[in-house]
């Protein structure tokens, strides 16, 4: 019996020691939480953990770029990639969740919300490299960097992308449709004579919901310059006028057939593939989508404003953005080791992949200035976004910050697309969830 | 035997280490759901207590309805295609007489085996509306029944259920084979002896005596219908709008798309629920008359 008690507290005390030696063992990583241990301000060597998107050549292209400046720069950070996935973020967010965040990662308004409210993003507004951040901002850019709460979370490299609509001249000569076309009548008349023709009018990847969304806010913006942004207000229950008539001319497009049956379950490569092989005259995405169709298409393809409800609507409001700014970049975590570096390198790569995507691929839609030349063989179409739209903007859409609207706006705008969703049910759906969400 | 189960300390060292696999992978988390249903939680803050508003919220929410009904189509779908099919084509393979039975059961579960994925992107390319082999087909047959099936708003949810169905078909087929093949071939000799002819043989002696089955069967059947959400996630992302919503989908929306996790787990204690209740119901359905 003596012996059995003696085993048993032999067991006990292996297993308690075990325990407390873990508990001591763990205690490492809050040492190393400790803010006073930025390895660079002593002078070491400093190993940076970045997450950042690095999967095709537009985007190892700038942050390559980015990290070899970086080692010219400051030569004692080492960084480590850490590849971002397409996953809506929520590997990162798993890291938040599980305490393990990397010192740097790129990511989106949405995401920063979160984290902010978690603490799992360091706020930015008082360090040095946040003023010269935005002393170096392109105008009207500061929605990018300054969130609607006042605060900075992330150094943003792109300026505020917006949507246009591509179309093919080659068709649209031959089939003697006037350009640009200014009005939705005359962009229904287009959609017949491009159906009747054998063409598909307007190729769009409408599987994914915020396509339609943004094209729903090209028609907004003719008349509300704020696009959603104006939904965001505290009390309003109802759409307003602009964004009901936008809805019915959406209605009215549709039912000229300016989109494919099937539009709803076409994905990006079978939409742009419809588009490139010339086998719909007109296409829409993001300015970023003038690369790929000045390589496909050369000169037989050129971009139009948004048409409005008449000529004189379309004049007023050519050069209203329908793109809004919301913050987003490089954001650093609060429990990085080394936060003021990594602070400085952020801010380092964001302005960096700003200045390759201008000074390499002749990209104006950037929010840092740089001081170099920009690329010489810009493609035609970018020229003219930077000739002729930019120096002339005259107001951005603002960001709508509302998940719960965004995702009503999504669903609806995709409805809006399938026969027998009307104008009717898309104010009704909407104003529930304003309702709701504003109260 | 009594010997070793009279030994409970060396049960309970063997049930253990797979009870506490369980308890951590399923009971755990399950518990954990109940619990964050009632607190307002974006899954990485603080959690604040909300009572029982996520439940309130969830009861007036216009994408529920949508939800369970699709649920409902689909577990429809799956039960009768899946069960009615495979029971038909497990007696056939059960016969003897029939030529070509070991090919027939292996064809059958082929798709079982192949990824969702792929499956998946087959059936869009069939159900397109220009050029899919389902609308050429009705046109090479002469019927004029032209559809769009993946973007009609109450067609959709029957065609995405009916690729699944079709995938996993013969996985039912091999339960219900074994079930076939477990009732001793003495019963169906003597029913066939007193004049019953093969098909009445069947309903009156086979399918009586493979209760335990399909019990089974349904219970599979319908809780995946309740809870399907891949299929519709690949062939139309949920949409038009949210007319392809399940109450999976609904999960899926809020916890990761809209950070809402505790609204999340209200839907997923409801799907938890409704799947226990099915389950019940048709244990009951199954067991009625069994002991009279």
């Amino acid at each position: 019996m003596n012996n059995q008690r003696k085993r048993l507290s032999a067991i006990m005390i292996t297993l308690s020691m075990t325990l407390v030696l873990s508990a001591c063992g763990g205690g490492n990583t809050a040492s190393n939480n400790n803010p006073a241990a930025d390895t660079a301000a002593e002078g070491g060597a400093v190993k940076l953990k970045v997450y950042a998107q690095h999967f095709d050549d537009d985007t190892k292209g700038p942050f390559d770029y980015a990290v070899a400046e970086l080692q010219k720069e400051m030569p004692e950070v080492e960084i480590e990639l850490d590849p971002a996935v397409q996953d809506g973020n929520q590997k990162l967010k798993t890291y938040a969740a599980t305490g393990n965040m990397p010192d740097i990662y790129f990511t989106d308004w949405a995401t920063l919300q979160t984290f902010a409210k978690s603490k799992n993003v360091e706020v930015l507004d008082d360090y040095e490299a946040t003023t010269d951040y935005k002393n170096s901002l392109n105008p009207g850019v500061e929605s990018r960097l300054i969130a609607p709460d006042g605060h900075v979370y992330a150094y943003p490299d792109t300026g505020i992308e917006f949507q246009v609509i591509y179309y093919n001249k080659t068709i649209f000569e031959e089939l003697s449709i006037a350009t640009p076309i200014k009005t939705y009548d005359e962009l229904a008349a287009a959609a017949g004579k491009l159906k009747e023709a054998g063409y598909v009018p307007m190729s769009i990847f409408a599987k994914e919901k915020w396509i339609t969304s943004a094209f729903y806010n090209g028609l907004v913006t003719r008349e509300e310059a704020a696009g959603f942004g104006a939904l965001d207000e505290q009390g309003l229950a109802e759409l307003p006028q602009s964004f009901v008539t936008a809805a019915q001319q959406l209605e009215k497009l549709q039912q000229a057939g300016l989109f494919d049956a099937n539009a709803t379950n076409t994905n990006y490569d079978q939409a742009s593939s419809q588009f490139y092989q010339g086998r719909a005259g007109m296409f829409v995405n993001g300015q970023w989508e003038i690369y790929s169709s000045a390589e496909k298409l050369g000169d037989q393809v050129d971009w139009m404003y948004w048409p409005a409800k008449d000529e004189a609507t379309y004049e007023a409001s050519k050069y209203n953005i329908a793109g809004a700014g919301s913050p987003q970049g490089y954001a650093v975590s609060p429990a990085s080791d080394n936060k003021e570096t990594a602070v400085k390198v952020a801010a380092f790569l964001a302005a960096k992949s700003a200045e390759y995507k201008y000074t390499q691929l002749g990209s104006p839609i950037v929010s840092p200035k740089t001081d170099k030349p920009i690329a010489s063989d810009v493609p035609v179409m970018m020229q003219r976004i930077a000739d002729e739209l930019l120096p002339n903007a005259k107001e951005y859409a603002k960001l709508l910050s509302n998940t719960q609207i965004q995702n009503a706006i999504n669903d609806n705008t995709q409805n809006m697309l399938v026969d027998g969703f009307t104008a009717e049910d898309f104010v009704t759906n909407l104003n529930r969830t304003l309702s709701k969400e504003n109260q | 035997m009594n010997k070793y189960l009279g030994n409970k300390p060396a049960l309970a060292l063997f049930l253990l280490p797979a009870l506490l696999l369980y308890s951590v992978i399923l009971i755990y988390p399950v518990l954990q759901s109940v619990v964050r249903s009632f607190y307002d939680w974006d899954g990485l803050s603080t959690a604040t207590f909300a009572g029982l508003s996520n439940y309130r919220e969830l009861f007036g929410d216009p994408l529920l309805a949508t939800s369970l009904k699709n649920g409902g189509l689909f577990a429809l779908v799956l039960a009768v295609f899946q069960i009615g099919l495979g029971t038909i084509l497990a007696l056939v393979c059960a016969n003897p007489k029939v030529r070509g039975r070991k090919l027939l059961k292996t064809a059958y579960f082929i798709p079982v085996v192949l990824s969702v994925t792929v499956v998946c992107q087959l059936w869009i390319a069939m159900y397109d509306p220009t050029n899919g082999l389902v609308n050429k087909l009705f046109d090479v047959l002469g019927i004029p029944y032209q559809q769009n099936w993946l973007v009609s708003p109450t067609q959709s949810i029957i065609a995405i259920a009916f690729v699944n169905a079709w995938q996993f078909m013969g996985y039912q087929f091999s339960l219900l084979y074994a079930g076939v093949k477990a009732v001793p071939e003495d019963y169906f000799e003597a029913a066939t002896i007193d004049g019953c002819g093969k098909w009445r043989a069947h309903w009156h002696v086979t399918l009586p005596l493979m209760r335990e089955t399909f019990k089974f069967c349904f219970t599979i059947a319908i809780t995946s219908g309740i809870g399907a959400f891949v299929q519709m996630l690949i062939m139309t992302n949920g949409g038009p709008g949210t007319t392809n919503y399940t109450l999976t989908f609904m999960i899926y929306r809020y916890a990761f798309m809209e950070s809402n996790y505790g609204y999340a787990c209200a839907v997923s204690v409801l799907l938890v629920m409704i799947s226990l209740v099915a389950t019940v119901v048709i244990n009951k359905v199954f067991d009625r008359g069994q002991h009279a």
